[in-house]
């Protein structure tokens, strides 16, 4: 092949609908930011809390958890880690919790950090140290913090739990109608929740693209894309994004576009990405003609089962089964879902040093899912966005040990 | 037993609570594990089991390195490890209560790869003290006695589960004796000896504790107290696996006066009412006693309490103990610091450890050099 035709062929691969999104985020982080100090109402949230309510009021969601993604990628949040190391914060904490605790401070970060928020919503349906985190914002900012408590489901969910979360979803709207004055108009709420379901529907279906050989995206580029899924979900923009992603999707596989030049074998991914390794992990896994089609990070945002006629009680439901508040025999089902829905020849796990929820428990995973589906798993040692801990020579051979064994062939080095 | 000897046993008792547990069974009794302070110990005693605490050993792991990665608390690994190991078979099972990420997990890791008659589970809410969390807590206590109850095939009397209560508050109230003693008639029981009465409670009946705490306190002689000039310090942290920490800061020079540790003063604090339905006033208590970090009741309750505490005990520094990779602890410490230094100008040193990798050699040296700044020595 040709210099030129090279060239060609990585311009007819690359996502088009990434320029959107781009614009899409930058629009929304300006907008955020320019709402600093007016009467607009900003809250900071966790990726998998309840944003529903605050669109529906429209108050400004601000996600911490995706600055600390950009913050990573763009190999600055170790700096802002170590400002919160010098306020006592533990190395071994949580990096984005550190690299916000940080940046909260300093304003660092290729943003100039994040617009002042008014008030904190924070859920523990990803972990327990979200509360731990937001607690310390709510005493830095001196703003109050509501608490979306989602009890760890083990097995079925349990009418108690449901419950519980049901209380919860009607305090929230409480809260905000306190704190907003303004008062719950549930036909726009179910408005909200409609786009929402409709715009996590066709993130499923986009993602669900991947199913078909060659891939028309990495779990990579999925990692991106799923910013808006995170941050707007709820908005008509986000739904329209998303619809004109699935069509470009859609007519890639039309045409047998893959996203790399060549797809030898599909893997299955496992954790947070290594944000500020993302574009070395691209080259090597494009070099050794591996494409991570799936991942049990960007699924997270598919909802299911929900009944319109009551928005509260099937969201707070959704919120409370999310994919780190269910016990290892869940997750083993749903990445040998996945396995087996993605064709996948392998999975390879991020052990994820400062992120507990998701890590411990892997090397029973590992084992569990190479027993259930017979193909083999690698687990590698990182941080998703404290580089200080991550060993690239090591980590790089290990993936290409892994690679070539997989069907005992050697692939090209 | 006269006052020495009880605390001789105890101390034994914590330095390496194993042995003796092992052989609880060949006394007939029916030793459960429990892992945390919120655990309705209640309910495992009326239903005829003794529960044991498991608070980690030190050694070297041979086991949970296949299961648990480096970057987990010791109290996981070292206890996932023992189980593994098969130092624990003389174990019914063992209890586990949701607090941290960590404890989630380890509760999945332990069922799937240990083969213990009975593994309990209980979920708790994070938001305590708060009315909206109260009748989830009610209806999980509910379930987990319904859990224990079918794992034995008999029903937990009503009246059983009371008589058990009465005990265990009984325990609380000579518990909290003894620690006020030491406010209130100072030197008439070091801390280390205190510590370790309460500690060794977690490793026999309660009724057999009681009677222990009932006759040290007799024993105790307040005639005698006259301040033992020893520089009073506080320890705030999870559990002390061993006796080390409080040993060398006795051995130091200093003494510790009052703790907010979950496996000291947080474990014995507020009491289950006795005059509610049993299963409501288990869960009340726990919803209403002070917080782990774990737990939330609002931004300020952990602060407040432990200024309280130093206040009311004199404590001239506070040092505290935790585990490497504990989050909610560690989480909490900047802001704990700063309060202690800006409010009460209390200074206060973190020590962090690993039970596999235990040094008292170095938490000697940091130790000496924080009591010298406090003495001024
Ligand atoms: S501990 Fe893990 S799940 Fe929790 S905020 Fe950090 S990265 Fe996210
Ligand atoms: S020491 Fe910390 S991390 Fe470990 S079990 Fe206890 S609370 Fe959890």
């Amino acid at each position: 092949m040709s210099e030129g035709n090279g060239k060609a062929d990585k311009e007819r691969r690359k996502i088009k609908s990434a320029d959107a999104m781009r614009d899409m985020m930058v629009k929304y982080y300006t907008e955020a930011k320019g709402a600093e100090g007016t009467d607009r109402h900003i809250a900071w949230i966790t990726s998998g809390a309840p944003v529903e309510p605050l669109i529906a009021f429209n108050v400004i969601p601000v996600y911490p958890e995706n600055h600390g993604a950009m913050c990573g990628a763009s190999h600055m949040n170790v700096e802002l880690c170590e400002v919160a190391e010098g306020r006592g914060f533990s190395r071994d904490l949580c990096s984005y919790a550190r690299g916000d605790i940080g940046s909260a401070i300093t304003k660092g970060g290729p943003i100039g950090g994040l617009p002042r928020p008014t008030f904190l919503v924070v859920c523990n349906n990803i972990c327990n140290t979200v509360f731990k985190w937001y607690e310390e914002l709510a005493r830095f900012f001196d703003v109050p913090l509501f608490i979306y408590d989602t009890p760890f489901v083990r097995g079925d969910l349990q009418q108690h739990i449901a419950d519980y979360s049901l209380r919860q979803m009607e305090e929230y709207v409480a809260f905000l109608e306190k704190i907003t004055g303004k008062p719950y108009d549930e036909p726009h709420f179910t408005d909200v929740a409609a786009k929402s379901l409709f715009a996590s529907a066709l993130w499923k279906d986009v993602l669900a693209c991947n199913k078909h050989k060659p891939a028309p995206m990495t779990c990579f580029d999925a990692f991106i894309m799923m910013a808006p899924i995170v941050t707007l979900r709820g908005t008509q923009e986000v739904v329209d994004f998303y619809q004109g992603l699935l069509d470009e999707m859609k007519q890639r596989i039309k045409e047998g576009i893959g996203i790399l030049p060549s797809e030898k074998y599909r893997l299955l991914w496992d954790n947070i990405p290594v944000w500020y390794e993302m574009r070395n992990l691209g080259k090597l896994f494009m070099e050794l003609e591996t494409c991570l089609v799936a991942d049990t990070y960007t699924s997270a945002w598919t909802f299911e089962g929900v009944d319109a006629e009551k928005p509260l009680e099937s969201m707070s439901r959704i919120y409370t089964e999310v994919y780190l508040n269910i016990n290892l025999e869940r997750m083993a089902d749903k990445i040998e879902s996945l396995a087996t829905r993605y064709s996948v020849d392998g999975m390879i796990m991020h052990s994820n040093r400062s992120c507990k929820p998701y890590s411990l428990g892997q090397y029973d995973l590992a084992k569990e899912f190479t027993r259930r589906t017979g193909k083999p798993a690698l687990i590698i040692e990182a941080d998703h966005t404290d580089s200080r801990w991550y060993d690239r020579a090591q980590v790089e051979t290990r993936i290409r040990d892994f690679v070539e064994n997989l069907l005992g062939e050697t692939v090209p080095a | 037993m006269d006052v020495q000897a009880i605390i001789d046993e105890c101390m034994q008792l914590w330095r390496d609570p194993y042995p003796h547990l092992a052989k609880l069974r060949d006394e007939g009794e029916k030793p459960m594990a429990v892992f945390c302070s919120y655990t309705p110990e209640e309910i495992l005693h009326a239903a005829g089991f003794t529960p044991v605490r498991l608070m980690g050993s030190v050694r070297t792991l041979t086991h949970a390195d296949a299961h648990l990665q480096a970057y987990c608390c010791s109290l996981a690994r070292t206890d996932l490890d023992m189980a593994l190991a098969g130092d624990l078979d003389f174990l019914e099972g063992a209890v586990f209560v949701q607090t941290c990420d960590t404890m989630m997990r380890l509760s999945d890791i332990w069922r799937r790869n240990t083969d213990f008659p009975f593994h309990g589970d209980l979920v708790l809410p994070i938001r305590m003290g708060e009315e909206v969390s109260l009748p989830f807590l009610v209806e999980e206590v509910h379930r987990f006695r319904r859990s224990v109850e079918e794992f034995t095939g008999e029903e937990i009397g009503d009246g059983a589960l009371v008589e058990s209560i009465h005990i265990y508050n009984r325990n609380r109230r000579l518990a909290d004796r003894l620690y006020k003693l030491r406010t209130t008639y100072p030197g008439v029981i070091d801390g280390l000896s205190a510590t370790a009465v309460i500690t060794a409670g977690f490793w026999m009946r309660r009724e057999k504790h009681n009677e222990m705490l009932q006759e040290l306190l007799e024993g105790l002689d307040t005639g005698k107290s006259r301040g033992n000039g020893k520089t009073p310090l506080l320890v705030s942290g999870s559990t002390c696996t061993t006796p080390d920490i409080i040993e060398l800061i006795a051995e130091l020079g200093a003494d510790v006066v009052d703790d907010d540790l979950c496996s000291g003063h947080r474990y014995f604090d507020n009491y289950v009412d006795e005059a509610d339905s049993s299963q409501e006033a288990l869960a009340r208590r726990m919803w209403g006693r002070i917080n782990c970090p774990a737990k939330h009741q609002c931004i300020e309750d952990r602060i407040e309490h432990l200024l309280r505490q130093v206040r009311d005990s004199g404590a001239k520094g506070v040092v505290f103990f935790l585990q490497s990779f504990c989050e909610p602890h560690l989480f909490d410490v900047p802001y704990l610091r700063e309060r202690l230094q800006d409010e009460l100008e209390v200074p206060s040193l973190v020590l962090e450890t690993e039970l596999q990798s235990f040094s008292r050699g170095q938490l000697r040296t940091r130790l000496q050099a924080f009591i010298e700044t406090i003495t001024g020595v």
